[in-house]
């Protein structure tokens, strides 16, 4: 039996939840084809993959926004506005981190994209220029 | 041997030789003896005599034959001694010559190369030093500008609350927008 690639289990996955099939189980076959295949450690970077596929395809984008506060629910509101038109995908999906090291600003993280606007940043632009 | 045979006597003074005062019988006897003596002489001494001497004659020839060898081989030996002298004195003197020359000719490499070293390592040392100045240099303005970022966050920690934070993210988006 021909083993599927990482990416190709990818698109699969992305094309069924676009067919609007449950993610759960869908989970399901995929955990069993990882396991099967023996590349059970493998199953975040197929994560990833997916999450890839699903933006690449104007989808939807599974977004990390990490800031030193919390951002506020109208923030979130002008980011996911802003990932939607810059990533060009129909539906964003937000995650939250709080991390004080970035002092202020926020650093925006999708499976294709990444914008760091953070005071951390612009401070080891200014080390690296000097 | 020889007996004197002249005397004077009254009977030898009557007849010719007697009147000369020899007496005839005595000279025919000494004369005979004479010459049974001579012949005797000549017989068996004389011979051995001029053997004995001839040998002699030969032999001082000889001696001063061989003297005179000796000394033309000595005056060829000497000769000889004093051409080898005059040689090796001539070859010591080149020897001597090119030694002194080539003596000179490694004491001017030698300067020459102390000279090229020395010009080397003095280069050497200005472009270590020169690396040396540039690395400190460089640490020091990386020191600096960590010093300055970590002086920066630290009053950015401080004034940056919730709010200006918000601020701040908001003009972020409008900047990426």
């Amino acid at each position: 039996m021909a083993v599927l690639s990482r990416r190709q289990l990818a698109g699969y996955a992305a094309g069924q939840l676009l067919d609007g099939r449950s993610p759960r189980s869908l989970s399901k076959e995929l955990a069993a084809v990882l396991i099967n295949s023996r590349r059970a450690n493998q199953a975040e970077l197929l994560a990833d993959d997916i999450a890839y596929e699903l933006e690449s395809s104007g989808r939807a984008a599974n977004a990390t926004i990490t800031s030193a506060h919390a951002v506020g629910e109208q923030l979130r509101k002008q980011i996911s506005g802003f990932i939607k038109k810059s990533a060009g995908v129909d539906d964003v999906i937000i995650n939250e981190r709080i991390d004080e090291s970035v002092i202020g600003g926020v650093r925006i993280d999708t499976a294709a994209h990444s914008w760091d606007k953070t005071l951390s940043r612009k401070l080891t632009e200014v080390r690296e220029v000097v | 041997m020889i007996l004197p045979v002249t005397h004077f006597s009254a009977d030898s003074s009557s007849s010719g030789i007697s009147s000369l005062g020899v007496n005839l019988k005595s000279f025919i006897f000494q004369l005979i003896t004479f010459l049974i003596v001579l012949l005797i002489l000549r017989r068996w001494v004389f011979p051995k005599l001029v053997a004995t001497l001839e040998a002699r004659r030969k032999t001082l020839e000889d001696s001063l034959l061989q003297a005179k060898q000796t000394e033309e081989a000595l005056q060829s030996a000497e000769k000889k001694v004093g051409q080898m002298l005059h040689e090796a004195r001539v070859q010591a003197d080149a020897i001597l010559a090119e030694a002194n020359s080539k003596v000179e000719e490694i004491i001017a490499k030698g300067e020459v190369s102390a000279s090229e070293r020395a010009a080397r390592i003095v280069a050497e040392a200005e472009e270590r030093l020169g690396l040396e100045r540039e690395r400190l240099h460089k640490e020091l303005r990386g020191e600096l500008a960590d010093l300055v970022a970590l002086a920066t966050e630290k009053v950015l920690r401080q004034k940056i609350n919730e709010r200006e934070d918000r601020k701040l993210i908001e003009q972020s988006l409008k900047e990426l927008a």
